[in-house]
């Protein structure tokens, strides 16, 4: 296996350069496209394209240091673009297109929130978003200072060579440590927590993660996520690009419609490695019809890597059965524990082995004390997500962040060469989270025998299909639905068998009585989801002073979630 | 002009007693027609009617009365 030289390229301007001139003509990116032939990007077609964007970005007058918003679908510019900003020194954040289910006022309001926060200064978007976007500008106090629309630029206009060198030689002083993009951790609208990554922490991931992948010059990555998304941005795209291998990028909408297309695109591309969060496990293995994988041959993939929600056993087992008669090697199949804090990975699974599982006593664990299961317990099966990779440490600490010994529940503290440097703009939030150069992730797992197993949430977060969702969202817009007594609102995650993932449910304070008054406070309740793209798949309607305060004076989503799972209460009603 | 099966087929999946779907209905209009619930609502018709889309077909679908066309073409042929 080939080793990953940071020194040789130590930005990764250079390092796209770099692939340029070792692999001209190598694909860099494969544009997937259902039912047409995908684009290929060469490596060198990538630069060349780049170099254009950059050109007309610095005659738009974007500087070293500026944040720039990029709002596009899956288009296949969107590459070369995002490259052009990182050689100007700016700093790209692909930020998701505003589903048309989203209220314009809370994109609006989303967008307004996260450039006060993360600092935007400009934002690189599609025509149609024109109208929703540049009220911001004119906006008091807002930072964003114009709005382009770079598909629509002419890229063969003259070329510039004079400012091209010019351009090139204030890349060659960016330096390994300056910061080079933007993401954003989670949440969903005026939540999230931007991420400012620098060269040293890219590269340094690349490296160590890549070792631990076995990553070599035959691999190809195909991926659905979306690049606003951290697994979808680090691992399927930065890291193939910075490595000099092939990314195959498949719309996350088309995916979403026919996830058969990812199994083609990996037929076809004979590609090497996958990565998906767990529900898309259940996806592939029980919403294909058995006619539409004809041809279909897995035999390439070597790493299908597990990541971005917890993992579940069962979600394995039906992949490997349904797949199995298709070439699929059950040792591809992998674990990763991993956030936008450190980069990407803390832990992986090796590849290549099989995945420990620990059977174990479900009302101990429940108790924090992993004991293997015996006769007659509750099983709960708990799955690896691997061994440490090089430069990171993590360890299980109890409230007080003191550690805790192996097999004992507490939450995940970790440390990386990888790190970021805090949330930006967000001093309060990262003095939250790190102390002595530990992030205090919020996650509750356990270490057994050199293995981190991750098994819940400190905070109420819940992850839909890998996408993290802030319950507080979901709680201020319910508030606002008339029928609901206000403040008396909660939303958590129920788990879903049958997808793999969480669906979210809502319990509300109401007076309403009849059985057509609380259907259509449902549906109202529904629809304020929508507003927010969130989609509400159970509704608990309950009667005024049901719900149980926590100390804070706020009902508490715990307690009351636990008393609602389980107990007939003919007080509550639900659909 | 969706039909009153097919119509029932969906609101039933979505687990709504009335939703106003027309032929323009675009998914997002409709309350828990998202893009995981997409996959069941496809599966749900197909199991009612004991048709089989392709996945290309569904995905030129641009609302509800696309998916009735669809539908209708599959029902033609049977």
């Amino acid at each position: 296996m080939e080793k990953f030289n940071i020194e040789e390229a130590n930005t990764l301007w250079k390092r796209w350069k770099l692939n340029a001139e070792k692999y001209p003509d190598k694909e860099a990116v494969v544009h997937w496209l259902a039912g047409e032939n995908p684009f290929r990007w060469t490596y060198k077609n990538l630069i060349e394209t780049a170099e254009k964007f950059s050109l007309i970005l610095k005659k738009h007058g974007i500087k070293k240091g500026e944040v720039c918003a990029i709002i596009i679908r899956h288009n296949k510019f969107l590459y070369p673009l995002y490259f052009s900003i990182i050689r100007l020194g700016a700093l790209p954040a692909i930020l998701a297109y505003p589903n048309p289910r989203l209220h314009p006022d809370k994109f609006r309001q989303g967008l307004e929130g996260m450039s006060q926060r993360s600092g935007l200064d400009y934002v690189l978007t599609e025509k149609e978003l024109d109208p929703l976007i540049r009220p911001l500008i004119d906006k008091q106090g807002s930072t964003i200072k114009n709005i382009f629309f770079p598909l629509d630029w002419d890229l063969d206009s003259e070329f510039d060579s004079a400012l091209n060198d010019k351009i090139e030689k204030a890349a060659d002083e960016i330096k390994f440590e300056d910061e080079a993009f933007l993401q954003h951790s989670s949440g969903t609208t005026g939540l999230q927590k931007p991420v400012v990554l620098s060269h040293k922490a890219l590269l340094y991931h690349v490296k160590y993660l890549g070792e631990r992948l076995g990553m070599n010059q035959q691999d190809k990555v195909v991926s659905w996520l979306p690049l606003y998304h951290d697994l979808g941005l680090i691992a399927a795209f930065h890291i193939p690009l910075a490595y000099g291998i092939t990314t195959i990028q498949i719309d996350p909408f088309e995916w979403v419609l026919a996830p058969i297309l990812q199994l083609e695109a990996v037929t076809k591309e004979k590609a090497t490695m996958t990565y998906m969060p767990n529900f898309a496990y259940n996806v592939l293995a029980e919403k294909i019809d058995e006619e539409d994988l004809e041809g279909i041959d897995l035999s390439s993939l070597r790493a299908v890597v597990n990541c971005a929600e917890p993992i579940r056993h069962e979600s394995h087992v039906k992949f490997i059965e349904r797949f199995k008669k298709y070439n699929l090697n059950p040792l591809s199949l992998a674990g990763m524990y991993a956030m936008a804090e450190t980069t990407l990975a803390v832990t992986v699974t090796d590849i290549g082995k099989p995945i420990k599982e620990v059977k174990t006593d479900r009302d101990e664990l429940a108790q924090g004390r992993v004991k293997l299961a015996e006769g007659n317990s509750s099983i709960r099966i708990c799955v690896s997500s691997g061994r440490l990779i090089e430069a990171c440490d993590a360890r299980i600490v109890d409230d007080n962040r003191k550690g805790l010994p192996d097999g004992i529940v507490g939450e995940v503290a970790v440390k990386s060469v990888s790190m970021f440097d805090g949330y930006r703009n967000y001093p309060e939030k990262t003095a939250e989270v790190v102390e002595n150069g530990w992030y205090f992730t919020g996650d509750y797992g356990f270490k057994y025998e050199d293995e981190f197993f991750i098994i819940g949430r400190k905070k109420d977060i819940i992850i839909v299909a890998g996408k993290n969702i802030y319950p507080e969202d979901i709680e201020d817009a319910v508030n606002q639905v008339e029928g609901v007594i206000p403040g008396r609102v909660i939303a958590f995650g129920e788990e879903d068998p049958e997808m793999g993932t969480e669906f979210i449910s809502v319990i509300a304070e109401t007076k309403a009585g009849t059985e057509e008054e609380k259907n259509n406070l449902r549906l109202a309740i529904l629809k304020a989801g929508m507003s927010i793209d969130v989609g509400i798949h159970k509704v608990y309607l309950v009667p005024p002073r049901w719900l149980i305060k926590s100390s804070s004076g706020k009902p508490s989503r715990r307690t009351n979630k636990e008393r609602l799972i389980g107990n007939k209460d003919p007080q509550v009603w639900s659909r | 002009m969706i039909s009153p099966e097919l119509k029932q087929v969906i609101l039933k999946q979505l687990n709504l007693d009335d939703f106003d779907i027309k032929d323009e209905t675009t998914a997002p209009e409709v309350p828990g027609w998202d893009s995981l619930n997409h996959i069941n609502i496809i599966l749900a018709i197909e199991e009612h009617f004991k048709v089989k889309f392709k996945s290309y077909e569904l995905l030129r679908l641009k609302c509800v009365g696309d998916l009735q066309k669809l539908l209708d073409s599959k029902l033609t042929k049977q």
